[in-house]
């Protein structure tokens, strides 16, 4: 006989555990709260959503606004604080609807899959920042190097190329440090369920 | 009303308790571990109670919350005790009689299934509690002739662990 066969037998007949819970241990374990993945996921995303709108909190409003207004970028602000925060809501529409999809009773790889979208989900809102970022920081540098008022406080003999290039400099490396951050975070939560996944599909 | 339901459900589990230890020892090697996961299991299982509506039998659908738990939900912590307890594990099988053959075995089984990796553990339990390829490609979500080649690799792999 297959020794695995054999096992089953032993499997099968194995006496009770020793721990055992009583009827009111799981009565009061109900009550208690859930330290699941996904509850740390949700955690997480509730707070890249509100963190990176909460700078305009901390940020210096006299100071912002005369900027603005000295550079005459007033409307353009406008504009793109209107299309960020309808895109924000989109996100938080579909990552609610992804996150309420998340179900212990599916699947295993079913819920595997629904976890790893809704991360995704998250993951697509932060490229969305740091596009947006590098969009208006762009757009921004664009207007103000190029007005009378700035070039007039620039050293004699400075190369707008070099300002360029120190700007761009400056805010490439601020947005990889989010990216990294963003990397060390989530691969610490989701390395174990993208190789479980992995593992269901091969032979697919 | 949800105190009823609660208690009805406190009931029910803890009749058939059985099946979700047995995941916990799987996918889990102390007993703190053990205890760890077999609450998450409970909160997960009450959560998902209300949508039971008796498809599947009690047990089955046990099954399933409980492996979706230890392989997607449950949240490893105090990493460390971990290696230092298979060893304790293995000291104790030595020093061991020979009486309890049985005992012993199981134990040998259950230290085998945890080295395995987490879809493999799912597929010995099932395999061990002779549930048929439908049932498990349903469990895991797999086609059948995915859960069969990937059975025969699991039962491969676990032989070689119990003969070295």
């Amino acid at each position: 006989m297959d020794q695995l066969e054999r096992l089953k037998g032993v499997w099968k007949n194995q006496s009770e555990s020793t721990i055992k819970f009583t009827e009111s241990d799981i009565y009061n374990m109900i009550h208690k709260r859930s330290s699941s993945i996904v509850k740390w996921i949700l955690i997480i995303s509730i707070l890249e959503f509100i963190l990176p709108n909460l700078f305009v909190f901390f940020s210096d409003f006299e100071s912002t606004n005369k900027v603005y207004e000295n550079y005459d970028l007033n409307n353009i602000m406008l504009i793109y604080t209107i299309i960020h925060i309808v895109i924000i809501l989109i996100f938080i529409y579909l990552f609610y609807k992804n996150y309420k999809n998340i179900n212990a009773d599916s699947s295993v790889k079913g819920l595997l899959h629904d976890i790893l979208k809704t991360r995704k989900t998250v993951k697509y809102y932060v490229y969305y920042n740091l596009t947006m970022a590098a969009i208006i920081g762009i757009h921004v540098f664009y207007i103000v190097f190029n007005s009378e008022q700035f070039v007039e406080k620039l050293p004699e003999n400075t190369s707008i190329i070099i300002v360029w290039l120190i700007a761009i400099g400056i805010f490439t490396f601020v947005l990889f440090l989010f990216w990294c951050f963003y990397r060390i975070v989530y691969g610490f939560f989701l390395r174990k369920l993208k190789n479980n996944y992995v593992e269901l599909q091969k032979s697919e | 009303m949800t105190q009823e339901l609660e208690k009805k459900f406190a009931s029910e589990l803890e009749k058939n308790q059985g099946i979700i230890h047995k995941v916990c020892r799987s996918y889990t090697n102390n007993e703190t571990a053990h205890k760890d996961l077999f609450q998450e299991i409970t909160i997960q299982l009450w959560k998902a109670y209300p949508k039971f509506r008796g498809d599947s039998k009690f047990s089955t659908w046990m099954y399933r919350v409980a492996f979706n738990t230890a392989i997607s939900l449950y949240r490893k912590s105090k990493r460390s005790i971990e290696t230092t307890q298979i060893f304790d594990n293995l000291k104790e099988l030595e020093f061991q009689d020979y009486d309890d053959t049985k005992d012993q075995q199981l134990k040998l089984l259950y230290n085998a299934i945890y080295s395995l990796n987490d879809i493999e553990k799912a597929l010995a339990l099932l395999y061990l509690e002779d549930k048929s390829y439908k049932e498990i490609s349903n469990t895991l979500g797999i086609s059948e002739v995915n859960a069969r080649v990937k059975m025969n690799r699991t039962k491969t792999k676990l032989k070689s662990i119990l003969n070295p």
